[in-house]
């Protein structure tokens, strides 16, 4: 999702949230330019200077990997992650516990940096390299749903040796399987899933349990939309009772009118990214479209937010691990993933981050260490809320172009 | 030796001129070139662009987003006068009365961009909450009505466009006021350039009533109660504060500065996206908020190219004819 902030408990401030997404559309601002590029001046440079001593004769994990003997796991590992997305040491924050047990076992490190603030970007600082059939430097990266759809269909996505992934077979839910983006389920790992619903003050507006609240001229001008289009659309696709799994043009069309009427009636005040979140707490909205993790954290400063997946259904949203094609350490990422779905270190991620765990087993081992975690409905929602959440169509470029233009349009620029 | 430095001494002005070229050259005049080719592709991000002069896109983007155009113009021309209302007399203290705390007073006025620009706007949206320190005392007394708000409206924006670019108005005002020699002020009142009063009063009610009439029209408030307001304050200060000294000597001084203080505030105001972004409303999105949209969002990069083309030959047309209305005296001179 574009634009997501991390958890503001852990000391990210608005200003710095708001400084990386400038910085984030500037590199997308010179990645843009550099579309005519002969590309690799963008890829990452400690990668250039840390890719080149690959351990012990692994040629290439790439080419070993279908290879019968097992390579073993490289000296380094470069992850390209979203900021305060992973367990974060309270004092020191370049230390991350799960990393460093991953060192511990393979002798691997990690070289973990938060460069992604948002997907367009860090797309655009991938992209010429990987025209160019080169190596991106990263060898792990997490991106959205359709943003990995996006990777895969452009075949920038290495299909992953799921013989040497045994836990993330055995261990993702069954929920994330089989998306249309990916039907193999071996070029993406879901990292984090997050809700899309309604959030609201409940000490101002009481308990509300349909979308139709985000249309109420009751809120006019109290209620909050969000500028991702595929949460905002895919919402307005439910009221209207829609699947937006399914999502047409013709769908479209009547979600941006209806959309149209909430920004016409003065009922829409503003249309954000995670700053919703403070509206909601400076109380200058009441409602809003939210994100669970967003409101999990917020509601340690106002503890009458509410976030609620609404009757008509709610969206899903997962960001995604993937190895960029023509990555160095194909293997050991594929270590580093299993590792992961490994449910003791996959719960110690999720106590830090607080989204959606797609991992089974991680809510069990998190029931005897921190079991207000573990019974958070929105950070382990139960089978009867999962049931009501989408996932957007992937959409092709076409499409995907028609509707953003639509909805820009709605949305005042 | 002598001989040597006369032969190259036509060199000097070029080689003086030439750091300050190449920059232009560099960070100018060569990315300005891609972005005018930029704005003749066709294409997508995926299936990669094509230069194929394609001019359509100028002709959608005009259309498609008038409103927003006007807008920006709207916007950054209500700062412009704003900016200009707040800083002449602001930068006449400091001039004419600031004595020994000329320096401090200046440095305050530059103080606040020791502060991030983006946390000044962030602020303002905390200070012009609905429930922020301004409105909640307001609404807790009854004065305005639950309902009413400052955050997410025209007002907002234009405030935080004239807050942002206040300084920029300010000091070359100021500068051209500093150097306005007092002895002709003094010449002048001797010579029966003294208080304006009745004429003063009523230029000062026209000026002021068209002033807040527009503020208000542009604000999207209704103009009978700004423009009546705009009258009164208009002619009281034409009464008491305006003499024909001023007007004929130290206001036409002072053009220069604010000539180049207009040009400093309307130009970046009509680009600008943060304030927009911040603190206005789906309906108060500037051009600025379209090119980034286009840009960032929609990876459309020929349509942000034209878009920004066309915002800059708005920008010219609108600096050319107001150079020619004040006069190109006062161009060299600013």
């Amino acid at each position: 999702m574009t634009d997501r902030s991390a958890p503001e408990k852990h000391g990210i401030s608005r200003r710095q949230f708001v400084q990386a997404s400038t910085m984030a559309g500037f590199a997308a601002f010179l990645a843009a330019c550099g579309t005519k590029g002969t590309g690799g001046s963008t890829a990452p440079s400690e990668a250039a200077a840390t890719t080149a001593p690959s351990v012990t004769g692994v040629p290439s994990a790439s080419a070993a990997a279908s290879a019968t003997p097992k390579p073993s796991p490289s000296t380094v590992l470069n992850f390209a992650n979203w900021p305060l997305y992973i367990d974060t040491d309270a004092k020191v924050n370049t230390k991350h516990k799960t990393l460093e047990d991953f060192t511990a076992k393979y002798g691997t490190k990690v070289e973990y940096k938060e460069v992604i603030n948002d997907n367009d970007a860090f797309f655009g600082t991938i992209k010429p390299v990987l025209e160019q059939g080169q190596d991106t430097g990263w060898d792990l990266m997490v991106l959205t749903d359709w943003m990995a759809g996006r990777v895969i269909r452009l075949g920038w996505a290495e299909a992953m040796d799921l013989g040497n992934m045994p836990n993330k077979v055995a261990n993702l839910k069954d929920v994330y399987l089989n998306v249309d983006f990916d039907p193999t389920n071996d070029h993406h790992a879901p990292w984090q899933s997050g809700m899309t619903g309604l959030g609201f003050d409940s000490a101002k507006t009481g308990d509300l349990t349909s979308l139709a609240v985000l249309w109420d001229p009751k809120y006019k001008g109290k209620t909050d939309y969000l500028t991702e289009m595929r949460d905002a659309v895919g919402l307005t696709l439910l009221k209207l009772g829609k699947d937006p799994s399914q999502a047409t043009r013709a769908d479209c069309d009547a979600a941006i009118a209806e959309i149209k009427t909430a920004v016409d009636g003065g009922i829409v005040r503003a249309f954000k990214g995670n700053d919703y979140a403070v509206d909601l707490v400076k109380g200058d909205v009441i409602l809003a479209m939210a994100w669970s993790g967003d409101i999990v954290q917020k509601q340690l400063e106002k503890a009458s937010l509410k976030f609620v997946v609404a009757d008509e259904g709610g969206m899903l949203w997962t960001d995604n691990l993937m190895i960029p094609k023509g990555a160095q350490h194909k293997y050991t990422a594929e270590l580093f993933i299993d590792f992961y779905y490994t449910p003791a270190i996959a719960a110690q991620v999720e106590a830090y981050v607080n989204y959606i765990c797609p991992i089974k087993g991680a809510q069990e081992v998190l029931l005897a260490a921190q079991p207000d975690i573990a019974n958070n409905p929105l950070i382990f929602p139960t089978d009867a809320t999962l049931a009501k959440l989408k996932i957007f169509k992937s959409l092709t470029e076409a499409d995907e172009t028609y509707f953003n233009t639509q909805f820009q349009a709605v949305s005042g620029a | 030796m002598r001989s040597t430095r006369q032969r190259f001494s036509f060199l000097v002005p070029y080689l003086l001129l030439a750091p300050g070229l190449l920059w232009l050259a560099i960070f100018y005049i060569y990315p300005g070139f891609q972005m005018f080719l930029t704005s003749f592709w066709t294409g997508t991000l995926e299936t990669g662009f094509a230069l194929t002069w394609n001019v359509d896109t100028y002709g959608k983007s005009l259309t498609q987003f008038g409103p927003q155009f006007l807008r920006s113009i709207t916007y950054a021309g209500a700062a412009t006068v704003l900016t200009f209302l707040i800083s002449f007399p602001l930068a006449y203290t400091i001039a004419f009365k600031g004595g020994r705390y000329k320096n401090v007073l200046l440095f305050l006025v530059i103080a606040p961009f020791f502060t991030s620009f983006l946390l000044r706007t962030l602020s303002w949206a905390l200070i012009l909450g609905d429930d922020g320190i301004v409105l909640g005392p307001l609404k807790s007394i009854g004065l305005v009505g639950d309902d009413f708000r400052l955050l997410a409206t025209p007002l907002a924006v234009v405030s935080g466009i004239t807050y942002n670019f206040l300084a920029f108005m300010t000091l070359p005002i100021y500068v051209s006021l500093e150097k306005v020699d007092k002895r002709l002020v003094e010449a002048a009142e001797d010579l029966y350039a003294g208080p304006w009063r009745p004429g003063g009063a009523i230029w000062g009610a026209v000026v002021g009533f068209l002033i807040g009439a527009l503020l208000a029209l542009a604000f999207g408030y209704e103009p009978i109660v700004l423009g009546p307001l705009g009258a009164v304050a208009g002619a009281l200060i034409g009464w008491f504060l305006i003499s024909q000294a001023f007007l004929r000597v130290t206001l036409p001084l002072a053009l220069p500065g604010v000539f180049a203080g207009t040009l400093l505030t309307f130009i970046p105001a009509a680009g600008d996206y943060v304030n927009a972004e911040l603190l206005g409303n789906p309906s108060t999105r500037m051009i600025g908020n379209v090119i980034q949209g286009r840009f960032l969002t929609l990876n459309d990069y020929p349509t942000a190219a034209a878009l920004s083309f066309l915002l800059m030959a708005g920008i010219l047309i609108a600096v050319a004819v107001y150079a020619r209305l004040l006069g190109t005296e006062e161009l060299t001179a600013a």
